[in-house]
């Protein structure tokens, strides 16, 4: 019985390092759309101003910006070591992805922001809207993140 | 003759997914066809990575960004397709039974597709590059 688990292998059997960028891919879809969905979800249910202002949607759009500028630029391009300029280089790869995570977070800490100060400081009846907004943002927060940073450039040479 | 039995179990396949969207739309106890309109994701998944393929002479590259930015699209039609019933399942627009069974026919058919690419997508006397 000793040693039963020994003879288990996982990860030979599949090249993982070949297979990252396609896994981080698919786990930053999943996370991004389950994001917008949860939101659907929660508009559907909740149609009224009253209970779910129509302005909090603001705050996933603003996320879904920050998104699309973080993941516009690529590392090489910011580290300066890729083959074209570009338009403004190297400073202006920085700016964009400066600006875009500062988008990113403002959203994530906009949406917290919602949560408490619009339904629990209120204590209001319905808290879901407020929970929805908070987990769309996280949601497209962390796929962005790792539809950034799960990936790497070297398989691309 | 490796590529005809993989194209009839893939239709088989197909056919039983469709089936299943089929039964949650129109057993009489749930009558409703809203859930139809998945149908749409199926038509649209396998799009971006197509292009993509088109786009991207495929050199010693093992990935690319233009090839992963496709299956993240990909997987949003995917997620789309799964959402889809629930969210009107929680709207009350349909049954969650329907929904069960919405699921189960999303499943089986995005297998299929995945497996239509498998079979197809790599070996070259039968393949999409024909096309």
């Amino acid at each position: 019985m000793s040693g039963f688990l020994e003879s288990l292998r996982c990860s030979e059997c599949v090249d993982w390092g070949e297979k990252r960028n396609t896994i981080a891919s698919i786990a930053a879809g999943v996370l991004f759309f389950t994001g917008w969905w949860i939101i659907i979800d929660a508009a559907v249910k909740y149609p009224e101003v009253e209970e779910f202002n129509h302005s909090y949607h603001a705050c996933g759009v603003i996320a879904t910006i920050a998104f699309l500028m973080i993941n516009a630029v690529s590392n090489g391009q910011v580290r300066g070591d890729s083959y074209s300029e570009g338009c403004l280089g190297q400073t202006g790869a920085r700016i964009w992805l400066f600006i875009g995570f500062m988008m990113a977070f403002g959203s994530l800490i906009a949406s917290m922001w919602i949560l408490f100060g619009g339904y629990v400081v209120k204590e209001k009846a319905v808290v879901y809207p407020g929970i929805a907004v908070f987990f769309q943002n996280a949601f497209i927060f962390f796929g962005g993140l790792v539809f950034k940073f799960g990936r790497t450039e070297d398989l691309w040479q | 003759m490796a590529g005809i039995k993989a194209l009839i179990s893939l239709s088989f396949g197909g056919a039983v997914g469709l089936m299943f969207l089929m039964l949650g739309c129109a057993l009489p106890q749930y009558n409703q066809y809203w859930p139809l309109f998945v149908l749409f994701f199926y038509i649209l998944s396998p799009i971006p990575y197509c292009i993509a393929r088109r786009l991207v002479d495929d050199t010693d590259a093992t990935s690319n960004a233009c090839k992963e930015l496709a299956i993240f699209l990909t997987t949003g039609i995917v997620v789309s397709a799964f959402g889809l019933p629930i969210v009107f399942a929680r709207a009350e627009l349909i049954y969650w039974g329907a929904c069960a069974l919405v699921l189960t026919g999303n499943t089986v058919i995005f297998a299929t597709i995945l497996g239509f690419f498998l079979v197809f997508g790599s070996n070259d006397d039968f393949s999409w590059q024909q096309w």
